[in-house]
């Protein structure tokens, strides 16, 4: 980057939100995967003119601009594979406004997750997606992700619940999307084309979410099944039986055998482990649904079935579910945190194949998943200094992303496609899908000046 | 590449470990504030992967991340990956000042701790009116801040004490000069003989220390092995207090702060708040606390080295304190006092003591 680009950006942003000082060269070049490369220079915009002119800046000198959150992507979206410059948005976090009134916030894109949570927290407001990064990542990341959680089944991912954006286009314009009502049907939905799309199209400078009042009683279940297909089955029934879970987790058996190894938990050492909870504004209405629940598992030959009397016994039904990452993340040296999604009825299916290729490339794929939404995670814990071993891993992933798609699946459930899943994208969407991507991607970046190199989108 | 630096082979395993989730956002007091990912520990252990591969050198480039670093342990509290960021960074100052890359303001630390006896370089301490060198029951070792920066906090603290009755001994202390191995260098072996004779010389079986660095020193750094060996205990003055009860009462709203040296660096989260409940019906918790609780800012030498960001951190602290609207903060380590009070706004109207020191104003104020 010429020098004369980076004191254009200073005068931009002022000196103390500029900056090329090789430890911030250095902390931008990885996201949480391991893919990386080093910006040339980064900067901390403060507001949308500031972005306006920075883009304006980069369309004419023809620079490389990656949006950054919090860099927690597990699929190398913030990556600046192609050098330039990083546009850090944690330093726009405020929230501007919140209407329980009107059911929404208005908030800048490097608010944290958890501190809108906190936010909404006295009126029993939230915003439901509750991503387990939620305590660092931004909402403009969740936006740009199309970020989920474990409330997926029930209440849907951020797509489901962003209104209305304030976004600056590669050329420096600023354009307004949606609206602040409930529901529109005017124009074209520009809002959804925004929302997951990797910094690839826009730079978010203001988002308006729609939020959710927080039903106060939750309950909380957890049965093991000695037989996959048992589990599977009670997935399946509690998903058309009428009632929603606010939650269904399941931990397979790797996941369970690698706590076990590392901590004093003592599980049951099952094919698998399902955590159920209801949530609802009685206590009939919980329970209602929770009974029903549990009659599921013990049809479906629920080894146990325990129910939560009280709200530490419901944080011990959940440790299992929620240590299984840190577990897997002290196994080894390097993580895959994998992100896949398939038709409910196809989670067991899913499960063996994942099992059978831990045996086939002697691996330790540990997975859980949000099964009430068919997202699962299969986490994978290798030795990244080995080749050999990185390369069965490779090969792995590979044989796993062509059964989802063959079993009518999806890539991505919710971390994206940035570069780690760049080389799949043909294998899920057709030429028609991908020439009329690349022709979105023409049409608001000609120059391919934002995040370039994702998404599969060569130009 | 050959293994060039201590920290790399004493530490490589764990450097690698990071997985670069950046969790440590969440707590690290340093990015907290700057918002800067080049000072949280995710960007340090970046910036040591890159130099155990060859990448860069260990240089004076990365003095502002590796030494500006508060050694609060926040990030290793919640890492997923069990990464102990101050344990490395503590060694790989080590290895910098090896290789004469260092923050001048450290270097001079170690230089004024050589030729004199606290970390102010005054010859002149405070004489607080009291017995020294005496035979007693009990040492109370006040430390450098409590003895040179916060006089007030130390005298009513042995008011208290003697309230208490206790029988305790002050001894011409020297700097315990733990915090010098936090800041890249040894302990000055001369200034640890200094301590331990006149501790022994006292006969005391225990002692009291007013800062709880200073305790963690003598607990755990080999050079002040010998008080183990002849059995000297070593606490610190709230797990004397936690025993006693002091009759008098606050409405007052009150919140305290977990010292890292205290909390998370030895596990004393309850004690403390044994006391205050004591005396204060009206406790509340700031939103961090215990495990959780975010760092004044003062720690690992980042006071001295980086004196605005210090009290920039410790501002982030208050403003917890205005959020529950408490009347009092109290905390357990001068330290802490003095970063903290040094950086309330005149308009904040809440006021701030040790424990000891609020304790000592009631039981005053009630006679
Ligand atoms: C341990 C762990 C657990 C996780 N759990 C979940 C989970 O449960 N559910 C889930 O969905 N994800 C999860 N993630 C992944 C990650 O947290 C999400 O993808 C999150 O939405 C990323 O947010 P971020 O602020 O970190 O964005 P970044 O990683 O910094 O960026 C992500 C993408 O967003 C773009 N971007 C960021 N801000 C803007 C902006 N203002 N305008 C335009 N583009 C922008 C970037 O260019 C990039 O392409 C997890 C990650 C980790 C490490
Ligand atoms: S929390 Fe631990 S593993 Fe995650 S980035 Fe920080 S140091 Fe690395
Ligand atoms: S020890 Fe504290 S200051 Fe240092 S990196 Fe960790 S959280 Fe930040």
């Amino acid at each position: 980057m010429e020098t004369s680009i980076k004191e254009r950006l200073k005068e931009i942003v002022g000196p103390e939100n500029y900056t090329d000082d090789l430890i911030d060269l250095i902390a931008y070049s990885k996201d949480a995967t391991e893919h990386k490369h080093r910006p040339e220079a980064a900067v901390w915009p403060l507001d949308v003119n500031q972005v306006s002119k920075i883009l304006m800046l980069a369309n004419e000198k023809l620079f490389p601009v990656v949006p950054r959150g919090a860099g927690t992507s597990l699929a190398g979206l913030p990556v600046p594979e192609r050098g330039g410059l990083i546009l850090d948005m944690a330093r726009m976090d405020k929230i501007l406004n919140i209407s329980i009134e009107d059911r929404l916030a208005v908030v800048q894109p490097g608010v944290v997750y958890q501190d809108l949570e906190r936010a909404l927290a006295p009126d029993d407001f939230c915003f439901p997606p509750d991503p387990a990064s939620g305590a660092v990542c931004t909402l403009g990341g969740n936006v740009a992700t199309n970020a989920g959680g474990i409330k997926g089944a029930k209440y849907g991912t951020t797509k489901d619940y962003v209104l209305a954006l304030e976004v600056v286009l590669p050329d420096g314009r600023i354009l307004h999307t949606g609206s602040q009502c409930m529901k529109t049907s005017s124009g074209y939905d520009l809002t959804k084309l925004f929302v997951g799309s990797e910094g690839t199209l826009g730079v978010i400078t203001e988002i308006t979410l729609k939020i959710n009042p927080r039903p106060p009683l939750v309950t909380t279940s957890m049965a093991t099944f000695d037989d996959l297909e048992d589990a599977g089955r009670a997935i399946s029934e509690i998903m058309y039986s009428g009632i929603l879970p606010s939650a269904l987790e399941i931990v397979d058996q790797q996941s369970l055998k690698a706590i076990n190894q590392n901590t004093d938990m003592n599980l049951p050492e099952v094919e698998a482990l399902l955590v159920a909870e209801t949530d609802g504004y009685t206590q009939e209405e919980v329970e209602f649904q929770m009974a029903k629940i549990t009659k599921i598992f013990k049809k479906n030959n629920a080894a146990t079935v325990r129910r939560a009397e009280n709200e530490e016994e419901a944080a011990a039904l959940w440790t299992a579910r929620k240590t299984a990452y840190g577990v897997t993340a002290r196994i080894n040296n390097t993580l895959f945190v994998e992100d896949l999604a398939v038709p409910m009825s196809k989670v067991p299916d899913i499960l063996r194949t994942i099992s059978d290729l831990a045996k086939k490339y002697d691996l330790k794929i540990p997975t859980v998943g949000h099964a009430g939404d068919g997202n699962i995670h299969p986490v994978i814990s290798f030795d990244g200094t080995s080749r050999s071993e990185v390369e069965r891993v490779e090969k792995a992933t590979k044989d796993l992303f062509e059964k989802v798609i063959e079993l009518g699946g999806t890539l991505t459930g919710e971390h994206g496609i940035g570069l780690a899943k760049a080389p799949f994208m043909r294998m899920e969407h057709d030429d028609v899908a991908m020439d009329v991507m690349l022709s979105m991607k023409r049409l608001f970046d000609p120059n391919n000046i934002l995040n370039p190199g994702k998404m599969g989108l060569e130009l | 590449m050959d293994v060039q630096y201590e920290f790399a082979n004493k530490f490589r395993d764990q450097i690698l470990r990071c997985s670069s989730c950046g969790f440590c956002r969440a707590i690290c007091p340093l990015f907290g504030l700057t918002k800067r990912p080049a000072l949280n520990a995710r960007g340090k252990m970046l910036v040591l992967k890159e130099v155990m591969d060859g990448s860069i050198d260990l240089n004076d480039e990365l003095v502002e991340t590796l030494f500006q670093c508060t050694t609060c342990a926040g990030c290793a509290e919640l890492c997923p990956s069990g990464v102990n960021v101050p344990d490395i960074i503590k060694q790989v100052r080590k290895d910098m000042v090896f290789l004469d890359s260092c923050h001048p303001v450290f270097k001079g630390m170690n230089k004024l701790l050589q030729e004199h006896t606290n970390i102010y370089g005054e010859d002149e301490p405070e004489d607080f009116e009291r017995e020294r060198n005496t035979p007693a029951e009990y040492v109370f070792f006040i430390g450098c801040v409590g003895s040179y920066r916060e006089d007030e906090p130390t005298m009513a603290t042995l008011d208290l004490l003697d309230h208490f009755r206790v029988d305790y001994t002050l001894i011409d202390e020297v700097c315990c000069s733990g915090v010098l191995e936090d800041v890249g260098y040894e302990i000055n072996k001369n200034l640890a003989q200094k301590n331990i004779d006149l501790i022994l010389a006292t006969g005391a079986k225990t002692v009291i220390t007013g800062c709880p660095f200073c305790s963690r020193t003598f607990n755990n750094k080999t050079q002040y092995d010998r008080l183990k060996q002849e059995k000297i205990k070593i606490i610190h003055i709230s797990q004397l207090l936690k025993d006693f009860d002091p009759g008098v009462k606050t409405d007052k709203l009150v919140t305290y702060h977990d010292p890292c040296d205290l909390g998370r660096h030895c596990g004393i989260y309850e004690e403390p708040r044994e006391i205050i409940r004591k005396i204060a019906p009206n406790f509340v918790e700031m939103r961090h606390n215990r495990a959780n609780a975010l760092c004044c800012g003062a720690g690992g030498g980042v006071r001295g080295a980086f004196a605005k960001n210090s009290i920039g951190m410790a501002r982030r602290r208050l403003e917890e304190v205005e959020e529950i609207q408490a009347e009092v903060l109290l905390t357990e380590c001068n330290s802490c006092l003095h970063n903290l009070d040094n950086a309330k706004l005149r308009a904040q109207k809440f006021k701030i003591y040790t424990t000891s020191q609020f304790i000592n104003q009631l039981i005053e104020s009630d006679r």
